[in-house]
């Protein structure tokens, strides 16, 4: 038996094409529908880095080698890390003060709560979860350490406990789970001095946000930083100026895991790609025998 | 395990033995450092100085309570163009004269949020009105919907915590919550005029967190030991410590004239007095209030950061002190471990407890400072006593420098003055009395009226006649105030209690008579066995060790209030200068000391050398004089000074029309004679007889003026139309 070589093709790339479209398989959001977020406005935010003492005491993490109080570690731009989940970090984006100085602009990083996290796509045991409240969640109790998350995550939040060679975690933001469970807010909310954080609905909070923008244009960009990027994020950003220039890196709107899904959903459906795998091996080989047996 | 047990104290006292051998070579010396005995001594851990049962400061008092009493929340409000309202509001007459409450404290339990890592900021309400220009929109800038200031007045303005309390209100998502608005309306707009504290610190003092899991110490640590404990996690506290002035007692004297860029004078080094004259000698009994430990000669090694006294300023338990002879030691009986598991911010005992004892005793010296501060009634003191203050209030610190400068000594680690707070319009209200009180202050310090009489709560020394000194069979009488006129140690003493200060030209700037300099040339003295009459002595040409600079002239320069210190003391007579006596004897066997002695001679071959400079031989009694500024125990307004009690020439008026040709409708009287009543400070036991219906308070003629200005015209100013009194 043979099928022509041009035959297979057409068949396979039908199939391919048929899987790909077929609305059965199409790719979803998990979104939950107005989770909680925190909108910092960046503008209102002094650099105190009482959040970051907040975020420590809420979560019980080590005592930082130098105290909250010493804003020289500013000098310095920083990342999440295992042992702290928020940082400060300060930028001077071009803007003087009335004296011709530098104006400095600071900027609180943490996990961002992705609509629909890239992380939680990459995670192949479900250690990392999306709660209907909005948080990203981990279980420690079922992450093998592979780190895909740490790749996946385009804001680079995700840490890992390098230093713990018997039970290391991915470390970062919890959004104060255990905090928003008993109705409080957020440790690093609760605490900032000037409701640079404000915590609400996302929908409350995108609706302040346009507000804030529309009620004073010269004071803000017109772009509420997550609003889209990644597909919209629990956590959202107003700032004085162009977010690219505060270390915001540049996100495409679409949710990350849509491409990445559906090329593996198109893949992997049905076991399609296997079987066809398979089946031209099969073919190939028997093929190849035949043309033996002809031989002989 | 019972054998530990006993062998760690005699393994402590067997290093202690072995120590002190090293430290001290003669066995037969009681030197400063033994301070700590050998048998074991019952600890001590109750407050030496306990508050007062019913204790409060008031007007704190009162504030805290409002802040915390609960407020209806005002969901709607009305906004308004913030130039339209300030017209409308200045239209309605609103102003400063409106505030009810003058002074808050930001103590909502609606700000703290998280946890208290600070302590209340302190909010002068009519202070931030007034130096706005009494602009209430500036800050009040919206209006709970419905109110109308012209049919109520105080409807519009009302309480921050009015709109602000909880944030993240899903009702009110864009009300920001009471202490977002605290810190956006402070910090913005303090940051906008570039006037005002925009730190954390500059309003809040942090809260010092429990030390009892984070010191670690054996039981009965050496003082030593604890400073190393306190030095394990605040190696800067102890960088900065030893280059400060408490601990140096040395420094800049940026505010002594022709000395400025000296940057050894102090204590340590060239300071003197006419108390106990001098340090170098007599450094075990002087530095017991040394912010160190073991400063007993000149070898005390100031690098060695492990030697400085944290717990005699953070002690909060108020059980810490030091045994007065022992070189800065604590007493035996002070137990280090509880005191260092209990630090935490200064207070007015831990400041008192040095510097009220000035001159080694209460009130000696200083004429503003005394130990009724520790709890004083508000009208002793309105800061302390009305508002609960503490020193390092005003006199704040910044790596271990503390702010101020002292009349007494030259050197200074910044300054702190009144209108640093107060600003240089201090009556704040828009009336009258207000309008002309604040023409004064440019050429009156605030204590000048604010502290009419010095020493009002204890009697201080003002007079010291040394020429006295050796007479142990002379009894010393107490006078009226309970003090004594004699001590053979020492010589002839006088206390004044509640007394008129003298006032004087003052710029802030000291002239200043360092160990060394000449006394006056034309300085009256007598010589060792002669013995003029108390008249004669107060007759003598005084040479100053410290004096004010200033001059009517000087725009500056203000009238500022002082105590005269007056005394007799020692001067070489060959190379005329003051003589440091050797006084405090170092050791049993301390030869020279005049204290165990009796002998002059000895006492100034041994202080002079010390001192690094010669001594001729030869001595006389020459009169010396010191003006110790009066810059505390501020008493409320209330009691300041009235207008006629130093403008004799109002006594008469019955109206305002010497100056103004109308009739105003006011009690000319009534507001030209409210002020301090000596009357009823005399009833209270003060010693003020001579004070009560005085009009010549201040001597304007001393002072340089032709006359009362009020009749002759001001320093600067020509009176009105040219008008020249007959």
């Amino acid at each position: 038996m043979s099928i022509p070589r041009r035959q297979f093709l057409k068949t396979a790339g039908f199939g391919i094409a048929a899987m790909a479209a077929g609305p059965a398989h199409a790719w979803e959001s998990k979104a939950p529908d107005d989770p909680l977020g925190c909108l910092v406005d960046v503008t209102r935010c002094i650099g105190c880095r009482k959040c970051e003492l907040a975020c420590n005491q809420v979560n019980k993490l080590p005592e930082p080698e130098t105290p909250f109080e010493d804003m020289r570690v500013l000098d310095a731009k920083r990342r999440p890390t295992a042992g702290a989940y928020t940082v400060v970090n300060r930028y001077y984006p071009g803007a003087l003060d009335e004296r011709g100085q530098l104006s400095p602009t600071f900027v609180k990083i943490q996990c961002m709560h992705c609509q629909d996290p890239a992380c939680v796509s990459a995670c192949v045991t479900g250690a990392l979860s999306k709660k209907e409240n909005g948080t990203v969640h981990y279980d420690a109790s079922r992450c093998i350490g592979c780190r895909y998350c740490m790749v996946a995550c385009p804001f680079e939040i995700p840490a890992y406990d390098f230093h713990d060679p018997l039970t290391p975690q991915v470390r970062k933001c919890t959004f104060c789970l255990e905090r928003l469970e008993d109705g409080k807010m957020p440790g690093c909310a609760s605490i900032c001095p000037t409701e640079a954080i404000t915590f609400g609905r996302r929908s409350v909070l995108m609706r302040l946000a346009r507000e804030r923008i529309e009620g004073d244009p010269a004071r803000y960009e017109n772009h509420v930083y997550g609003e889209h990027e990644a597909g919209g994020t629990s956590w959202l950003y107003i700032a004085g100026q162009p977010l690219a220039k505060l270390g915001f890196p540049a996100v495409p709107d679409e949710p990350l895991p849509r491409r990445s899904e559906t090329i593996q959903h198109a893949l992997f459906s049905y076991l399609w790609s296997p079987a066809a795998l398979f089946a031209t091996l099969a073919l190939t080989m028997k093929t190849l025998s035949g043309s033996k047996k002809d031989k002989e | 395990m019972k054998t530990p047990t006993r062998i760690i104290p005699a393994m402590i006292a067997a290093a202690m033995i072995l120590a002190m051998s090293v430290f001290l070579p003669d066995p037969a010396t009681t030197a400063p450092e033994t301070a700590k005995p050998l048998g074991p001594v019952e600890k001590i851990r109750t407050s030496l100085n306990p508050r007062p049962e019913g204790w409060a400061a008031p007007d704190h008092t009162a504030a805290l309570e409002r802040a915390r009493a609960p407020r209806e929340y005002v969901a709607k409000v009305r906004l308004e163009d913030p130039k339209l309202r300030q017209i409308r509001f200045k239209n309605l007459g609103l102003g400063v004269g409106d505030i009810k409450y003058s002074y808050m404290v930001l103590d909502s339990p609606l700000v703290n949020t998280f946890e208290n890592l600070y302590g209340p900021a302190r909010f002068m309400h009519s202070k931030h009105a007034a130096s706005l220009g009494g602009d209430c929109a500036l800050c009040h800038h919206a209006s709970p919907e419905g109110a109308d200031a012209g049919t109520d007045r105080l409807s519009e303005t009302v309480a921050c915590r009015s709109c602000h309390q909880e944030s993240f209100n899903p009702d009110h998502p864009e009300r920001i919550g009471l202490k977002a608005a605290y810190h956006q309306q402070c910090m913005g707009c303090h940051e906008t005029m570039n006037r005002g504290p925009v730190d954390c610190v500059g309003c809040h003092a942090k809260r010092v967190p429990d030390h009892k899991e984070l010191v670690k110490l054996p039981a009965d640590p050496s003082p030593i030991e604890v400073t190393k404990e306190c030095l394990r996690c605040h190696q800067q506290a102890g960088e900065d410590m030893i280059k400060s002035a408490h601990w140096l007692w040395k420094g800049p004297s940026p505010f002594t004239v022709e000395r400025e860029k000296k940057v050894m004078s102090g204590k340590a080094t060239d300071t003197m007095n006419n108390f106990c004259i001098s340090l170098p000698s007599n450094w075990p009994r002087c530095t017991s209030c040394h912010a160190g430990y073991g400063w007993k000669d000149e070898t005390f090694d100031f690098r060695d950061m492990t030697r400085v006294d944290c717990l005699v300023c953070h002690d909060t338990t108020d059980s810490y002190h030091k045994a007065p002879p022992a070189a800065g030691m604590p007493a035996p009986e002070v137990d280090l471990k509880f005191v260092a598991e209990n630090v935490g911010k200064t207070n007015r005992n831990t400041c008192g407890n040095c510097h009220f004892q000035g001159g080694g005793g209460d009130a000696v010296k200083h004429a503003d400072m005394c130990a009724v501060l520790r709890y004083p009634e508000r009208n002793c003191d309105v800061h302390m006593g009305g508002y609960d203050f503490t020193c390092t209030d005003c006199h704040k610190a910044v790596n271990h420098k503390i702010r101020g400068r002292s009349t007494s000594l030259p050197v200074a680690e910044g300054s702190r003055t009144c209108e640093d707070c107060h600003t240089n319009r201090p009556h704040y209200g828009n009336g009258v009395l207000d309008f002309h009180l604040n023409k004064h202050t440019d050429a009156v310090a605030c204590n000048t009226c604010h502290s009419p009489v010095y020493s009002k709560c204890k009697a201080t020394k003002t007079w010291w006649d040394w020429s006295e000194a050796g007479d142990k069979a002379r009894k010393p009488v107490k006078d009226k105030f309970g003090m004594e006129d004699y001590n053979w140690m020492k010589g002839g003493f006088e206390w004044k209690e509640s007394k008129k200060p003298v006032y004087t030209w003052y710029n802030g700037y000291m002239e200043r008579l360092l160990l060394g300099d000449p006394i006056r040339p034309d300085a009256d003295a007598f010589w060792p066995g002669e013995n003029p009459s108390a008249e004669a002595k107060r007759r003598m040409v005084a040479t100053n060790i410290t004096a004010p600079v200033g001059s009517i002239k000087d725009p500056s320069s203000k009238i500022f209030p002082f105590k005269l210190m007056d005394g007799i003391q020692p001067a070489d007579a060959v190379n005329n200068y003051l003589l440091a006596p050797h006084l405090y004897p170092t050791s049993p066997d301390d030869a020279t000391a005049y204290w165990k002695n009796l002998d002059w001679q000895k006492a100034f071959v041994d202080g002079m050398k010390a001192a690094g400079l010669p001594y001729s031989g030869e001595y006389k009694w020459v009169r010396t004089n010191m003006y110790w500024g009066i810059k505390h125990e501020v008493m409320p307004k209330d009691m300041a000074l009235s207008c006629v009690q130093c403008h004799e020439s109002l006594t008469g008026e019955k109206t305002c029309d010497r100056c103004h040709q109308d009739r105003r409708d006011m009690d000319f009287k009534k507001l030209t004679r409210t002020g301090t009543d000596f009357t009823k400070m005399l009833a209270q036991g003060r010693d003020v007889a001579e004070l009560v219906n005085a009009t010549d308070y201040i001597d304007f003629k001393a002072l340089g003026y032709e006359g009362d200005p009020i009749l002759k015209g001001g320093r600067f100013k020509k009176l009105p139309l040219g008008r020249v009194e007959p």
